[in-house]
């Protein structure tokens, strides 16, 4: 072990990759030569490798090959071990170990006892070290497909990470030989994989990040200000992810088997693997088709099974936990202090966010002009499945070069603790009154400090001089009540809706709306051109100190003044 | 940020009377600010930390 462990490499020997390490899926991202991430296959030829380690006389297995042994080897098959790294043993949750190896206390830390040498002799194996033979193997494969030894990382971290689970993961990742750069957020990293692309501009937005997994679900409310981000709120959820609609299907079907067999799979724990191995495979293809089938040899006491289900009876019987997955969402955008109107994108990030019905709940939560990027809303979406060990690719690619102390040091709060904004700094347009000009925010609320933000606005048509009022400004929503129209019941064609129907309420229409602070400054540009445009610019300092330069475009001169700081 | 945003509507005329040295009339300050942690990724953070820890500001930095 002592041997491939690293302290530090040398930044011109580094060969730098990017990691998602999930309770139930890892998967390994690298960069081309174009600054493009790409997620790698390994030996088997799967981008999600499951984070199984299974043994079998002595000889370890990785990935899908580990994830079968769940059916006939589960008590020396080791899975959903990721969120136990620096844990005790007391703080832990086992639940979803119930069909694999099982955890258990040993020295103030978590171990399985598990049988990974040839004979009879069953060790104890620490999660430190079972988290080691996880990146081992993550890194052979990351290694053998670019024939180049692969010897640091940045690795992705749920946002609730305490500081002794992020030591215990740079631990167990040196022990395999991999210098970790970076440790980074989750919702992060799947917001810069988003951001890197060709097209996305740089620009001023609220983002939500729904990463919903196999045994978790975590949402991320982000200010992201000119390429930075700021997290506003979180919040975490152990009751409603992929495991739990797995769990929904593994009901159906058991209730089907038992109708005309009077056995109940779930009820012999090798019927109960392979009930569950096909249901998740059943709800991955419902995420394509229309139908899916499910089909198991012999389910229990030998009894073949093989049944169907469509897309929309599944939506019916998993409606529950969709529904947790919509409460999260909101819950976590009102905890932000935001309104769904605040929100611009939302990036649905996480195996189960494939789930078709899950992205249309989210854009009926959402105003239609908050983009839903997922496979099913926006053709040009990321694979969810894809964007965090992308997105850590592209910051392993940013930071390689730089020695450790320096990261270390940009990444300290020293640097990343900065003013925010309260509220928005903008221009009033139309007229120059607070209570009659229009409010266009130029620095949004929310953005780190130092910032610099530049608008262009239009003269009246005839030119002249203009004022330039700047003027703070906080948003609110005015929500406005219709009155109630008779229920139209002419449409009948889509009787899949029925049920949406009869809850039917008149919208009452909700905006945003800005409300003008505090008076910061005025100034003149003299003499504007007929169709001229003037050139407002804010300059915000790290102390809040404010610049104002405003000139016509093209003109050469106009105003400059100064704001000292509060 | 390399394009800027195009605001729609027209500033106002100054109004009749209206004088100020330079042009230019402070009447205010910024309100209170929140101090929160910007997380240290992406290629503008890196700018942000390079600019911090030379102490220079954006312009400095386009030069
Ligand atoms: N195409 C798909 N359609 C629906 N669900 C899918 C699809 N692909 C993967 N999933 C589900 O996504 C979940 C795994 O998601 P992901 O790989 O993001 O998990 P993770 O982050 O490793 O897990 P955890 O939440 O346990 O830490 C599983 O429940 C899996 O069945
Ligand atoms: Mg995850």
């Amino acid at each position: 072990m002592t041997a491939e462990s690293v302290t530090t490499t040398a930044p011109a020997e580094r060969y730098a990759i990017g990691i998602a390490f999930g309770n139930s899926n890892s998967s390994i991202a690298v960069t081309s030569t174009d600054d493009k991430a790409e997620v790698i296959a390994n030996e088997d030829g799967d981008r999600q490798i499951p984070s199984i380690l299974s043994y079998v006389d002595g000889e370890e297995y990785n990935g899908q090959q580990a994830k079968q042994q769940l059916i006939r080897n589960s008590g020396n098959t080791v899975a959903h071990f990721r969120d136990f790294l620096g844990q005790d043993f007391k703080s832990i949750d086992p639940t979803h170990c119930h069909a694999s190896a099982h955890p258990h206390e040993n020295n103030s830390t978590v171990a399985f006892t598990i049988q990974d040498k040839e004979g009879d002799e069953k060790s104890t194996v620490t999660i430190s070290e079972v988290a080691t033979r996880q990146f081992r193997r993550l890194k052979q494969s990351a290694s053998d497909f670019s024939g180049k030894q692969v010897n640091s990382a940045v690795i992705t971290i749920p946002t609730n990470f305490s500081e002794n689970q992020k030591s215990a993961l740079i631990k167990s990742a040196g022990d395999a030989g991999i210098e970790v750069l970076q440790l980074i957020h989750e919702p992060i990293a799947a917001l810069l994989a988003y951001d890197a692309r060709q097209e996305s501009k740089v620009s001023d937005k609220n983002v939500v990040v729904a990463d919903l997994g196999g045994t978790r679900s975590d949402v991320a409310v982000i200010a992201s200000r000119g390429g930075m981000y700021t997290i506003l709120a979180t919040a975490h959820d152990y009751e409603f992810a992929g495991a739990h609609l797995d769990k929904v299907l593994q009901d159906h079907f058991s209730k089907e088997f038992i109708k005309w067999n009077s056995i109940d799979p779930r009820e012999n724990a090798r019927s109960l693997a392979k009930l569950k191995l096909e249901s998740e495979a059943t709800k991955k293809a419902l995420s394509i088709g229309n139908n899916a089938s499910f089909s198991v040899e012999s389910l229990a006491e030998g009894i073949d099974f093989s049944s169907t289900i469509n897309r929309l009876r599944y939506e019916t019987i998993a409606r529950k936990v969709f529904d947790g997955f919509n409460r999260l969402v909101e819950g976590v955008v009102k905890k932000a202090g935001l309104d769904v109107l605040d929100i611009d994108e939302v990036i649905m990030s996480g195996g189960t966010s494939h789930t078709p019905k899950i992205a249309a709940n989210f854009q009926s939560i959402f105003p239609e002009s908050t983009a839903v990027l997922a496979p099913s809303t926006t053709p040009t979406a990321i694979n969810p499945s894809e964007l965090q060990a992308r997105g850590a690719a592209l910051q392993a690619s940013l930071i390689q070069e730089y020695e450790l102390e320096d990261i270390e040091q940009s990444t300290h709060p020293a640097v990343t603790t900065v003013k925010h904004l309260t509220n928005a700094i903008g221009v009033l347009s139309i007229s120059g009154e607070e209570k009659k000009g229009i409010f266009t925010p130029i620095v949004t609320a929310e953005t780190a400090v130092p910032a610099r933000r530049t608008v262009h606005v239009p003269v009246p048509k005839e030119g002249g001089d203009v004022l330039i009022k700047i003027v703070e400004g906080g948003s609110h929503i005015k929500v406005t009540k219709p009155e109630l129209k008779p229920k139209e019941n002419g449409n009948k064609d889509d009787s899949d809706d029925s049920e949406e129907d009869s809850d039917y309420e008149p919208e009452e229409q909700r905006e945003k709306i800005w409300r003008v602070g505090n008076v910061l400054a005025e100034a003149a540009v003299k003499g504007t051109k007929k169709g001229g445009k003037v050139e407002v610019m804010i300059n915000v300092a790290g102390d809040l100190g404010v610049t104002v330069t405003a000139r016509e475009v093209g003109e050469k001169g106009g105003v400059r003044g100064n704001l000292s700081a509060p | 940020m390399a394009s800027h945003i195009q605001v729609p509507l027209p500033l106002p005329v100054v109004p009749d009377g209206w004088a100020a040295d330079k042009d230019f009339k402070a009447t205010g300050r910024l309100s209170a600010a929140t101090q929160r942690g910007i997380e240290p990724v992406g290629p503008h953070f890196l700018a942000h930390a390079r600019r911090a820890r030379h102490k220079r500001t954006f312009s400095e930095d386009d030069r």
